[in-house]
């Protein structure tokens, strides 16, 4: 049992790095907008397409 | 039947490009070759390519025929109201977009800075349809209001100022972030509690209650902040709300939670409570964005339409919006132009158009000195007005407010359930007070005080307050996705008791505009009958030469000719000399030198899905009604192609008669589009607007249909039963839920733990209950997929 308490840590510092990292992402806007980007993603191959065509 | 390559409606007539000889692209209407046109002319032909490979994303494609300047949106006043200054200092505003629907569109807007000088950045917001556009310098938001509206997008200026988008915006991220710590404390606080019950002891255990603890304290003391909030304003305004025995338990909770550490206790419920704390935190997050999705009523405030007027100032004359017209003003009102606000003539005689008003269809000869209404039509020459009245106090506006004052409407089933929560929250209270007094007087004081504090956990009524938000939420946002815009949660209810239908026959069940429909031509004519109807109907505004003349142009005219001694007599027709020869056009028959030489006859037409529609509402047990202002004749023949019985079918109706019969039918839905609609929809038990329909309908209507015609009325009744019958199956679980267990907790059967463990069980299920829907809502809501495929086989 002596493992746990080292783990025990561990498992708080994960869970604080994540909390961190969402209250970034949160403040930076990253969940502003859920469902453009991921729409936004698919078209940027077309894009590249169209600008090769168009030189 | 082919289907138009643009929009994907049934084609009646089809018509082609002039470029397209092989007729391999069939259009339905001008409306949308204009765009595939435009799209063409611009290289951007890999929208349709886009559009194809979309699949389910796949929509039909938005048109608008009507063509706007927009030049209002240059005024200095309209720039300061609706714009802002982004954080590069560019010039920047919002619209709301009709109309976008896929992935296609996503390409095509965010590509406008490429075909666009005035743009610099465009940016769509597909959830909510709004586009944010940063200007170039010297760039003009008309040009590119002209630009969305030509492609088929109707653009919508939201008044979005700097600080009031980045408010909802923080505000959004705030409530995020409460969520989101909610979230991992209760995640963690599991983890912990788990192996208290599981049986960790001595020091083990108060290590993991110590830290049940701390992970509780963020989540009770920064998360549950809106509950408090919400708690003591209702106490502050003496009414009672579900947040108070929330607040109450979550208070409660934690001073146990505390006392119990110091003591040395290792019991606390602060797994429940978070468990608690994130979820309602992620059910009201939910029904928040839900409501300010799409055409909700309060974005719809900030629209309005209307092009600009030509105000006097001085001796010239300024473009200016009529929002920002005074008493007194003097304007200009040239052919076709709606007139802005009550006023009197000046100069110029001319024909005014009241139908919008009135609804009488002839239009009256107007002078000098004669008054004008807002919202009339000049038909005529052009006019300037002395305005009497600002547009908002003007007849209309008026109207259009009263419309307005009407949406503030809560819906009875959420208010049912607020009302059935708070005697809950009222019974639960006294109940607890009760049973700890009992104890008290017995003097088990400890005891006492647990078994109050089970009935208060174990009683929390999310279960109620959760579920009928849910269920209106998810079915809210699938039917926007379906093109189905309701404004508020009222109307699932009360489309689930509908028991008639009034529809309304032109725009509605009819495409709303004439069209040439038979041409017989009787004997030869020394020209080619297109240039002889192009040539004598040119200059005409009426109707029937509009249609005419798209006749024409189809046909292949090649020429317009000189017309001498040209001729219209206002609802008779036209004639004039071309060269040698008296032409004449009236009453469908075409005259050479007095000389019939051919027949026509003109037909607002049916749309190919109205019959089926009117069926599938017959099918419902519903009882449709055609009511129109219309002539009885037209009114009877449409009908009667609607499959319509002689006693469903009303025509000649002024908009107050019509207003009179809806307001009489206690469960009677209204489909309509016209001005004259917008009373009745708005005093209508429900009422829906359809694609197109006027600025004013759209405001007074419950729901309106983004898809064309009304084919999705039929879905949207049995999207709105099955929802309902999810409501009652919530409401039912979790009354029968809430009185087994007080009586569980009355009678001591559980602890608090156990109360702890079971409170967010029911709250599952009943979520699991909305989730899961029934199988016919689900199916509801997902046909849309259904019907591509059957498209993609039938092409």
């Amino acid at each position: 049992m002596e493992v746990i308490t080292i783990l025990i840590p561990i498992a708080i510092l994960l869970a604080l790095a994540f909390i961190v990292g969402f209250i970034w992402m949160t403040v930076k806007g990253q969940y502003d907008d859920l469902e453009t980007p991921a729409m936004r993603i698919l078209l940027e191959e077309t894009d590249n397409t169209i600008k090769k065509e168009k030189k | 039947m082919s289907t138009c390559i643009h929009c994907d409606e049934d084609i009646n007539v089809p018509i082609y490009s002039s470029e397209d000889t092989n007729h391999i692209n069939p259009f339905c209407c001008n409306g949308c070759l204009t765009v595939f046109n435009i799209l063409h002319l611009k290289g951007l032909d890999q929208y349709y390519q886009i559009k194809n490979n979309s699949g389910i994303f796949k929509r039909r494609s938005p048109v608008e025929s009507k063509t706007q300047k927009f030049t209002y949106m240059d005024s200095p006043e309209f720039i300061s109201e609706f714009s802002y200054q982004n954080l590069n200092s560019e010039t920047t505003i919002e619209f709301y977009l009709e109309g976008i629907h896929c992935l296609a569109c996503l390409w095509l807007i965010e590509k406008l800075p490429e075909y666009l000088e005035d743009v610099h950045i465009s940016r769509l917001d597909m959830n909510r349809s709004v586009v944010t556009i940063s200007l170039n310098t010297g760039g003009k938001f008309s040009n590119i209001a002209r630009e969305l509206n030509n492609l088929g997008y109707k653009p919508h200026p939201l008044k979005a100022n700097q600080t009031s988008s980045s408010l909802k915006t923080q505000e959004e991220r705030k409530m995020l972030l409460k969520i989101g710590v909610a979230g991992a404390g209760a995640g963690n606080i599991m983890l912990y509690a788990i192996s208290i019950y599981a049986g960790a002891e001595g020091s083990y255990a108060k290590i993991f209650n110590a830290l049940t603890v701390i992970f509780a304290m963020p989540v009770l003391f920064y998360s549950a902040i809106p509950f408090y909030q919400n708690a003591w304003n209702a106490i502050r305004n003496k009414t009672v709300s579900i947040d108070i025995p929330i607040s109450i338990a979550l208070l409660m909770g934690a001073f146990f939670g505390i006392f119990n550490l110091i003591t040395g206790v290792t019991e606390n419920y602060f797994d429940s409570l978070t468990a608690l704390v994130f979820l309602l935190l992620l059910s009201r997050y939910f029904l928040g964005k839900i409501q300010q999705n799409g055409l909700s009523a309060s974005d719809l405030n900030f629209f309005y339409e209307g092009d600009s007027v030509q105000k006097k100032v001085g001796e010239t004359f300024v473009e200016m919006h009529p929002r920002y017209l005074a008493s007194n003003d003097i304007i200009k009102i040239s052919l076709n132009q709606m007139i802005p606000a009550d006023g009197v003539i000046l100069e110029g005689a001319t024909l005014i158009n009241n139908s919008l008003l009135t609804g009488e269809s002839i239009p009256e000869n107007s002078g000098p000195g004669d008054k004008v209404y807002s919202g009339t039509l000049n038909l005529g020459q052009e006019i300037l007005i002395r305005l009497e009245k600002s547009p908002d106090e003007s007849r209309l506006g008026k109207i259009l407010k009263q419309v307005e004052s009407g949406w503030i409407t809560k819906s009875s089933i959420v208010d049912l359930t607020n009302r059935i929560s708070k005697y809950f929250v009222a019974a639960v209270f006294i109940l607890a007070s009760a049973l700890f007094l009992y104890f008290y007087s017995q003097g088990k004081i400890a005891e006492g005080i647990e078994r109050a504090f089970t009935l208060l956990i174990v009683t929390c009524p999310c279960a109620l307050a959760l579920a009928t938000p849910l269920t209106m939420t998810r079915t809210l946002s699938r039917a926007a996705k379906l093109g189905i815009i309701i404004k508020n949660n009222e109307v699932i209810e009360k489309l689930s008791k509908l028991k008639t239908v009034f529809l309304d026959k032109t725009g509605t069940v009819t495409y709303g505009n004439l069209k040439v429909i038979d041409m017989k031509s009787l004997c030869a004519s020394s020209l080619p009958l297109p240039e002889i109807i192009i040539s004598l109907e040119n200059k005409s505004t009426h109707p029937a030469a509009v249609a005419l003349r798209e006749f024409a142009q189809k046909s292949g005219a090649q020429k317009v000719h000189d017309v001498a001694n040209y001729r219209e007599v206002m609802g008779k027709g036209v004639s004039g000399n071309i060269g040698s020869q008296f032409f004449e056009i009236r009453n469908g028959k075409i005259f050479e030198d007095k000389n019939i030489i051919a027949k026509y006859s003109l037909e607002d037409q049916v749309r190919p899905d109205s019959k089926k529609a009117v069926n599938e509402l017959q099918n419902r047990g519903l009882d449709v009604v055609m009511i129109s202002g219309d002539q009885k004749k037209i009114v009877d023949e449409i009908a009667g192609e609607l499959g319509l019985k002689g006693e469903n079918i009303f025509s000649a109706v002024s908009p107050e008669e019509k207003l009179a019969m809806i307001a009489n039918n206690p469960r009677a839905l209204m489909i309509g589009d016209g001005a004259n609609d917008a009373m009745a929809l708005s005093k209508a038990f429900v009422s829906v607007a359809v694609l197109g329909s006027l600025d004013i309908s759209l405001r007074a209507a419950d729901v309106y249909l983004s898809t064309p015609g009304i084919s999705n009325v039929s879905k949207l009744v049995d999207i709105s039963r099955e929802t309902m019958i999810i409501i009652h199956r919530n409401l039912t679980l979790s009354l029968v839920y809430n009185i087994l267990s007080v009586y569980a907790a009355f009678t001591g059967l559980i602890s608090p733990l156990v109360a702890a463990v079971i409170m967010p069980l029911s709250s599952l299920t009943v979520l699991f209950s909305t989730i899961i829907g029934t199988k016919k809502l689900n199916r509801l809501l997902k046909v849309h997929v259904n019907n591509q495929k059957e498209q993609k086989w039938k092409s």
